[in-house]
């Protein structure tokens, strides 16, 4: 849906070096979801390649997730022009990164990235939900969960996007286990096996593609070993 | 007649916003220019316009008290973006330094950027002077910061609770620029709620396990009255020796702890059928 | 916030073999604040009938009253209790008479009705405000939070379910689709409809 952000009434004066429009709307809602979840070797990263604006489909195969390196991938929803921009720009860096340090940047680093970039729009966001995604330092898969400016968390398991509200409590009934702000601490991730995981992804979709008119066409599935990164597809309706 | 120059207390016209952020300070921390500002007259309209498609998170539920032994602050754990609840598991309590805690209330992007930045300003004044930053003058950096965005949309309500030579210390500092030093705070839109509990239960002398369960006890009460506050409770316990965590526990297991049969509770008015 | 999340609702009807489940959260609010956790939204019309009125509370009563009200004149008139189907349409006419100023509420209903080959078959239906039928053969959602909700379902509802499996499935659904929802939860109640008796219970949730 196009969004109108109006741009107020004040005076036209000489000078005042702020563009006038009669309306401006920076943003547009392209859809689609993410979903990650991750075990004690692997993560698995899904996203729908379906774009729209409104009730029309603009394409059926347009991949939201980038790869940033063999331990790391960014999935990001929502507006496209603004995830394009932003992981050109996570691109940009991240080469930068390498270059400076013969060596591609953690999971971890990546995330605080993200959270800065994000940030750093603050007063004028980046209309993407994210997900950082891939395997930590000890190899364990690694999820961590954005809004659109910024705030960050690392999780074991996260949905973004549009299909958010139908497959989110479906993931948390199915993985959620303690928090991990709990004292003593417990285990906090609920570990599946690999498949196990692919499955419940492919479930979660299949059903989110029967109610959100935003999730469909196929669904790009990159699992992330220490293998690298495999991608699989699974087709979807494409009504 | 003369006249004081009083431009320094003057707001700097939109247009120029983007001039308030400190370059060094934005050097440190994000790619080195400061933050971009969308081409509008109205910032302010485009700001809430901009914050009602984008709902951010929003933090909840925070409280912090002095006593005898230190300081205890106590948060919950939700974050939610409109009635949609997108975490149970935010950390609200930022760790700045080991005698250092920041706590989180309003925007969480800008609670959790502006008190890392503050954590890092906070490590270079102990290179620079060789000894620990107080507590005064940590909430006072923030307060400031905060002051310079003034008017910019940012939303926090944090305390700033510590120790150091001159004893225990608490600050409330917002996005407004408001700071102010107190015994006793809580933020969040359960505050009221927790607030009850807590004026309530409060002595100046009261041992420290009891101080710790009025925290925890007070923060449950505002997760179940305040429905955009939940999850796990945490209780900080700040002393000479720096701050320790001292209790997590799960909101869904401690309202059977509290209340073990349902009709022990007031909201309770006719048993189940 | 709109109207319809002033007091905040959770509801789920799902239909199985030969039997029928609906259940509600508990939570009665005022916007963010909790003031109860006893409220029902499901109301009995009769042994195979149940009623649940998601979205404004003072509607919501109101209008549960009127039905009852109708159906005791239907059962003076005709000497027997009100077919599902039947009263489905009722609530449909009730609602769109105030087409133009309507009750800030969406029914969902669930029953139990006697086919021709004698067995006892579920009817479930939802509507909006003004009383647009929407019949289902699986689940109906309605409350605060539907999608939520109707994903949980999606994932979990199988055709012919026993009364003890779908009152496993329901309570799933209705625990963890409510855990997402600020405005929902606070425990919940669950009634599963066969031909002999129904089944209530209360379920243990998150009063957070």
């Amino acid at each position: 849906m196009t969004i109108i952000v109006p741009s107020g009434t004040g005076n036209v004066y000489a000078g005042s070096g702020t563009i006038q429009h009669p309306s401006w709307s920076p943003y547009d809602e392209n859809g689609g979801t993410c979903v990650a979840v991750s075990g004690n070797d692997y993560c698995v990263v899904a996203s729908s390649n379906r774009l729209s604006t409104g009730f029309s489909i603009l394409t059926r195969d347009e991949s939201k997730i980038i790869k940033m390196s063999h331990k790391c991938v960014i999935a990001t929803a929502n507006c496209q022009a603004d995830r394009k921009t932003l992981q050109k720009t996570l691109q940009t860096r991240h080469i930068m990164y390498m270059h400076n340090h013969g060596k591609p940047m953690s999971v971890a680093a990546m995330a605080q990235l993200v959270s800065n970039t994000l940030y750093y729009k603050r007063f004028f966001p980046y209309y993407t939900y994210n997900l950082v995604c891939g395997l930590d330092e000890e190899g364990k898969g690694a999820v961590y969960t954005y809004d659109p400016v910024g705030s960050y968390e690392r999780t074991g398991y996260s949905c973004e996007g549009t299909g958010k509200d139908l497959i989110q409590p479906v993931l948390d009934n199915q993985l959620k286990a303690s928090s991990p702000l709990v004292l003593p601490a417990e285990n906090w991730m609920t570990a599946l096996p690999m498949d196990d995981a692919v499955d419940l992804v492919k479930d979660a979709f299949v059903s989110a593609g029967e109610r959100d008119i935003y999730t469909g066409d196929v669904v790009e599935l990159l699992i992330i070993t220490k293998d690298g990164v495999r991608t699989e597809h699974l087709d979807l309706k494409k009504d | 007649m003369d006249r004081m120059d009083l431009s320094c207390l003057e707001s700097a016209p939109r247009s120029r916003a983007a001039e308030l952020c400190p370059a060094d300070l934005m050097s440190q921390s994000v790619s080195g220019s400061s933050f971009p500002l969308p081409q509008v007259q109205d910032m302010d309209a485009f700001q809430r316009d901009a914050m009602a498609y984008i709902k951010p998170n929003h933090g909840t539920t925070t409280l912090g008290f002095i006593f005898e032994h230190g300081v205890i602050v106590a948060v919950d754990s939700r974050a939610s973006s409109g009635t949609y609840i997108s975490s149970q598991t935010v950390k609200k309590v930022i760790e700045i330094n080991p005698f250092l805690l920041g706590t989180m209330a309003g925007g969480a992007a800008d609670c959790q950027f502006w008190q890392r930045n503050l954590g890092m300003r906070c490590r270079l004044y102990e290179l620079n002077n060789n000894r620990r930053i107080s507590v005064r003058a940590a909430s006072k950096l923030l307060a400031n910061t905060m002051f310079s965005y003034k008017g910019m949309g940012l939303s926090m309500g944090t305390m700033i609770a510590g120790y150091d030579p001159t004893g225990p210390a608490l600050w409330y500092v917002d996005s407004d620029g408001q700071r102010t030093s107190g015994k006793v705070f809580s933020v969040g839109s359960g505050s009221l709620y927790a607030y009850g509990v807590l004026d309530n239960g409060y002595k100046w002398d009261m041992a420290v396990e009891d101080a710790i369960e009025l925290g925890q006890r007070s923060i449950y009460h505002a997760t179940f009255r305040d429905a955009v506050s939940g999850g796990t409770v945490s209780v900080y316990h700040v002393t000479k020796d720096g701050w320790t965590k001292v209790r997590g526990v799960d909101v869904g297991q401690l309202h059977y702890k509290y209340y073990p049969e349902c009709d022990l509770h007031p909201c309770h008015g006719k048993p189940p059928i | 916030m709109s109207i319809f999340e002033y007091n905040g609702a959770a509801i789920i009807a799902m239909a199985g073999k030969n039997c029928v489940a609906i259940g509600s959260d508990l939570r009665f609010g005022v916007q963010f604040q909790t003031l109860a956790t006893d409220y029902q939204k499901i109301y009995k019309i009769h042994d195979h009938l149940y009623l649940g009125l998601a979205g404004l509370g003072t509607d919501a009563q109101t209008l549960s009253q009127r039905f009852v009200f109708k159906h005791n004149l239907y059962k003076l008139r005709e000497e027997r209790n009100i077919k599902p189907s039947t009263f489905g349409e009722m609530v449909s006419s009730t609602l769109y008479e105030k087409r133009f100023g309507p009750y800030f509420c969406s029914p969902v209903i669930a029953g139990l009705e006697e086919a021709k080959d004698g067995t006892w078959q579920p009817y479930l239906c939802g509507m909006d405000t003004i009383g647009a039928i929407e019949k289902a053969h699986d689940f109906m959602v309605a409350g605060t939070a539907p999608d939520s909700l109707s994903g949980m379902c999606e994932s979990t509802w199988k055709p012919d379910m026993e009364p003890d499996e779908l009152f496993e499935t329901l309570s799933q659904c209705l625990l963890s689709g409510v855990d997402r929802d600020a405005l929902s939860g606070w425990g919940g109640i669950v009634n599963v409809i066969t031909k002999d008796q129904v089944i209530t219970r209360t379920l243990k949730g998150r009063m957070d």
